[in-house]
């Protein structure tokens, strides 16, 4: 009787919000799905943890501005994980259940993974939360266990299928540990934190896993795409540099598979002679050495411009630019930001000629995208 | 500002938590602490609501504390810490609430103590004329419409001088600072009384702590405490009688009784029931001191008052003003204090709830049997439910009676509720006070976000809808359901989202005054800050071309108006015209499809009081 009111409940909770949702996004359609993850967790724990549900639906209601409303539900999802899984010991909620623990890090994997629900490889998902499940139950079906199993799910693209053999391959080292008398860690406070963390930013949960030090990051209002050039290898282009811009936005094309510090290009620098003098300073001549008006643009500096995808991540080596520069698209797990960054100017730049490095194979390009 | 904030909230619960407790609320600090960067970094704050975030942070870290406090095994609790917790929370949040220029009645208590202080008298004439309330960036003040004129031009305020008195040595430190921390003072006296109150009414500790936060941490309390209103000291006056009634000591209830009625002249209906619970017939002549010090200063005993207002009225406004209190909008407890609410689980509970509840209970009944039928039973232009505070220590001592029969869940929505009043009436002072539409603000918030008629969905006793008796009925079957069905949650999220989804339909009645009508010209009647305004028929009085645009239902509509110089004007591409007539005037007006409609004023001018489907 109890867990029949608890399914009216999920329902009831999961009408609610269908019935509130009224912005367009594949998380705010996918709200009825975070009111059957809030009633669940509430299931496991506290009853009060239902609050979560009517908190979504006035955050739907009352958050026009995109982000800020994302962010509210991660913010109210991040809470009711935490409450469930970093309750004080003495009435840990997640031990009602013996397989709370287990359950909890289902409902994660599917906050994290089975956003958009269009996107969902089901097979693949499946495999994943059997593994995450036995991961946490071999750890020991700690807060810990918990956080490496969500964790090791979290970074898994599963595209290609090879990708699977990363949670497998955590999952035996995890039983081998623990065969050779690893003891049970709980690390309930920095388990819960991690994963509050990654739950915050549920919403875009594809950043999270292949960009991670995003979020971390100040954000910044997204670059203007003033101009979008590719520059074949050994070509070049000269710009005016528009008034008051302090760094030029690049990125690359078909560049995935270089390595951190490789040579993208350079980007010569012209400036004004004396002030207010219009007589301009000559170009270098000799540009091999990197110097104030002599810049070379690496990996790191930008990266691939579609690198951050699900699909192409897996063969990608790029790390996430210095300063990012990119637009955040699609949410959920597929969501991903461009590789494009911002490479600073020196003060007085009125023109620059931006040259694609030789060595870049014949297909890439270095994309030159604005000013800003 | 800020260094003091989070000092505040690192002392906090060193004052109260020990051991275990104490180290694990550090971690979930440090850890919301962390998520407050997190976030902040990662929202692009607009620069005008920075504070407002900065206010949601400290208020749900308070609420955080609160928990801790309320739920901890390690906590050092006595009467005494629970006051020093209410001084550091009053005193946070008196700069904050004078972020807005004092407001309603505050002023004027404040030209009084000013008054003593600089010319030892009560005349105000001179601080009117001098405009003394510049200081406190009022500089408007003028005597208000039946304000007492002495024989030699004295002008007089009609509030009550003890007030005043009282915070006088507050003035001369701290000027309009000084006043308000006496208030705050007091606020911290009557929360140390309620908690003493509560141990000698043998309540369990669990129990106070847990109701402790609602109490001196939530509106109305924390807002009447730093603020100048002579609520919070009314309050402190009556747990103290009650207090000495209980335990017979007639040399504390009868200084208190007469602090009470020195406040107010309204709380002597107070005062008569706490004489009668206390059967002492001499201490009746207390009563009158009030009555002698008014027509002392005044001429004429009941001040602005009249004997008349002592005589029953119809039944019907003492059932609104009653269920207004309870659930209305704008000023209903259901609203603006939902946790007094739960007192209805103590009424059911009469004879096992402690005797200073039923004795505050009924010492208050003849005060609201005076209350209700008025017609600003809600207070008037003021912070929400001034008619109430002083008897909120009743009610929280009755509701920690019946603690342990509280469903949880419930406590969690109310809480939840409750740190949204506090984040709201911390950020934005001003919104404390409101106009008597009949909306409130968070549907006139809505409102204007959708351009769509939310208010109809708040109930409102002011200007009776039907969502008023729903939240009545809800109310009522809270209060006699015996069985937790584990619904509620679900059930409100429910309403909210059907709601939601309905509001932005088009209703059945338009006020042209309302938020959602978008205006283009024209001007309200009557004007802000009208007297007794809830009295009026408000409206929106538009001239020749000027128009206001809704949402309204297909079909015919009686458009209910008022004009004294003949008008022609147009709705929904249709052309109408009206002749001059000094009453109001219905007219059939046609809609032909569901939507945006405009309301255009051609020629001459009309008052337009609302549109109502037939």
């Amino acid at each position: 009787m109890e867990n029949l009111r608890w399914i009216a409940a999920a329902a009831l909770s999961a009408y609610a919000c269908h019935f509130a949702v009224h912005h367009t996004t594949p998380i705010d359609h996918a709200l009825p799905l975070l009111a059957l993850a809030v009633t669940f967790l509430a299931w496991l724990s506290y009853p009060a943890v239902m609050l979560g549900v009517p908190l979504l639906i006035v955050a739907e209601i009352v958050i026009a501005d995109e982000p800020m409303r994302l962010l509210a539900f991660g913010a109210i999802l991040a809470a009711c994980c935490a409450i469930t899984i970093g309750a004080p010991a003495s009435s840990r909620p997640v031990r009602r259940h013996p397989a709370g623990t287990a359950m909890f890090a289902i409902v994660a994997i599917v906050l994290l993974r089975w956003i958009p629900l269009d996107r969902v490889l089901l097979g693949r998902e499946i495999f994943l939360i059997a593994i995450a499940v036995a991961t946490v139950f071999v750890l020991g079906r700690t807060p810990f266990a918990v956080a490496v199993a969500v964790l090791a799910a979290l970074v898994t693209p599963a595209v290609p299928l090879r990708t699977l053999a990363f949670p497998l391959a955590v999952l035996l080292v995890a039983s081998a540990a623990r065969t050779f008398g690893l003891p049970a860690f709980r690390l309930t406070w920095p388990s819960t934190i991690v994963l509050s963390f990654v739950i915050l930013f549920f919403s875009w949960s594809g950043i999270v896993a292949r960009a991670f030090p995003y979020f971390l990051r100040e954000a910044k209002p997204p670059a203007k795409r003033t101009q979008i050039d590719a520059i074949a290898p050994n070509r070049s282009a000269t710009y005016d540099v528009p008034d008051g811009a302090k760094s030029i936005i690049v990125s690359g094309a078909n560049v995935a598979h270089l390595r951190r510090g490789a040579l993208l290009g350079k980007i010569i620098v012209s400036q004004q002679s004396a002030v207010g003098s219009r007589q301009e300073a000559p170009t270098p001549a000799n540009c091999q050495l990197p110097t104030a008006n002599c810049i070379d643009v690496r990996i790191g500096d930008a990266a691939d411009w579609g690198y951050l995808r699900r699909e192409h991540w897996y063969r990608a080596h790029n790390p996430l630019p210095r300063d990012a520069a990119g637009t955040v698209r699609e949410y959920g797990y597929a969501a991903w930001i461009d590789g494009a960054g911002r490479v600073s100017l020196p003060r007085g730049a009125r023109r620059i000629r931006v040259t694609a490095d030789a060595t870049l194979p014949a297909d890439a390009s270095l994309q030159v995208e604005g000013f800003e | 500002m800020i260094a003091a904030t989070v000092l505040a909230l690192l002392v906090l619960p060193l004052v109260a938590l020990r051991g275990r407790t104490l180290f694990r609320y550090f971690a979930v600090d440090a850890g919301t602490w962390l998520f407050a960067w997190l976030l902040w970094r990662r929202i692009p704050v607009p620069p005008t609501h920075v504070y407002l975030a900065c206010v949601a942070v400290t208020v749900i870290k308070l609420a955080t504390f609160s928990l801790f406090l309320a739920l901890g095994k390690q906590v050092r609790w006595s009467a005494n810490r629970a006051a020093l917790i209410a001084a550091i929370v009053y005193a946070l949040t008196i700069p904050a609430m004078l972020r807005a220029p004092i407001d309603g009645d505050e002023p004027y208590y404040l030209l009084v103590t000013d008054s003593v202080v600089r010319d030892f008298d009560l005349d105000l004439a001179n601080q009117y004329r001098t405009r003394v309330g510049t200081q406190w960036r009022r500089d408007d003040l003028v005597p208000l419409f039946g304000d007492p004129v002495g024989k030699h031009g004295e002008q007089y305020s009609r509030h009550e001088p003890f007030l005043a008195l009282l915070m006088v040595p507050g003035y001369l430190l701290g000027g309009l600072y000084g006043a308000v921390a006496t208030i705050a003072l007091f606020g911290v006296l009557l929360v140390r009384s309620t908690v003493r109150w509560m141990e000698d009414e043998g309540i369990a500790e669990n129990a106070i702590r847990g109701v402790f936060p609602f109490f001196a941490l939530a509106p109305p309390v924390l807002f009447y405490a730093t603020r100048i209103w002579p609520e919070v000291p009314a309050a402190f006056f009556f747990v103290e009688a009650l207090r000495g009634v209980r335990e017979y000591r007639v040399k504390r209830w009868i200084p208190a009784v007469l602090g009470l009625v020195l406040l107010k002249l309204r709380f002597v209906l107070v005062a008569i029931g706490i004489v009668a619970s206390a059967r002492k017939k001499l201490a009746l002549v207390v009563l009158v001191v009030p009555l002698l010090v008014v027509w002392f200063i005044t001429g004429d005993p009941t001040n602005v008052h009249t004997w008349r207002e002592l005589i029953p009225l119809a039944p019907m406004q003492y059932v609104v003003g009653f269920c207004g209190l309870l659930v209305d909008g704008m000023s209903g407890l259901l609203f603006q204090a939902p946790f007094y609410l739960f007192v209805i689980v103590a009424l059911t509970s009469w004879k096992t709830t402690p005797r200073g509840f039923r004795t505050g209970i009924l010492a208050s009944l003849l005060y609201i049997f005076y209350l209700a039928p008025r017609g600003e039973w809600f207070g008037g232009w003021a912070p929400p439910l001034r008619y109430l505070v002083f008897l909120m220590p009743v009610l929280a001592l009755g509701i920690a009676s019946v603690w342990d029969k509280l469903p949880r869940v419930t406590i969690a929505l109310v809480s939840a509720w409750t740190i949204g009043l506090l984040i709201h009436g911390v950020a934005f002072p001003w919104r404390l006070f409101h106009e008597f539409t009949g909306e409130n603000a968070m549907g006139e918030w809505l409102s204007l976000l959708y351009h769509a008629d939310f208010s109809r969905f708040f109930p409102s006793f002011i200007r009776l809808n039907d969502a008023a008796w729903w939240a009545l009925l809800a109310l009522v079957l809270f209060g006699v359901r015996r069985q937790r069905l584990r619904f509620e949650i679900p059930l409100l999220a429910l309403a909210v989202a059907i709601g939601f989804h309905c509001a932005r339909q088009p209703g059945r009645t338009i006020h042209f005054e309302d938020a959602h009508v978008l205006h283009d010209g024209g001007k309200l009647y009557p004007d802000h800050y009208t007297l007794m305004r809830a009295t009026y028929r408000g409206g929106w009085v538009l001239e020749a071309n000027d128009s206001v645009s809704f949402l309204a239902r297909e079909g015919t509509h009686e458009l209910h108006l008022i004009t004294g110089l003949g008008a022609t004007f147009e709705v929904a591409g249709r052309a109408y015209s009206v002749g001059s007539n000094e009453r109001y005037q219905t007219v059939f007006v046609t809609i032909p499809k569901s939507g945006r409609v405009t309301l255009r004023v051609l020629s001459g001018a009309i008052n337009a009081d609302r549109l109502e489907a037939r």
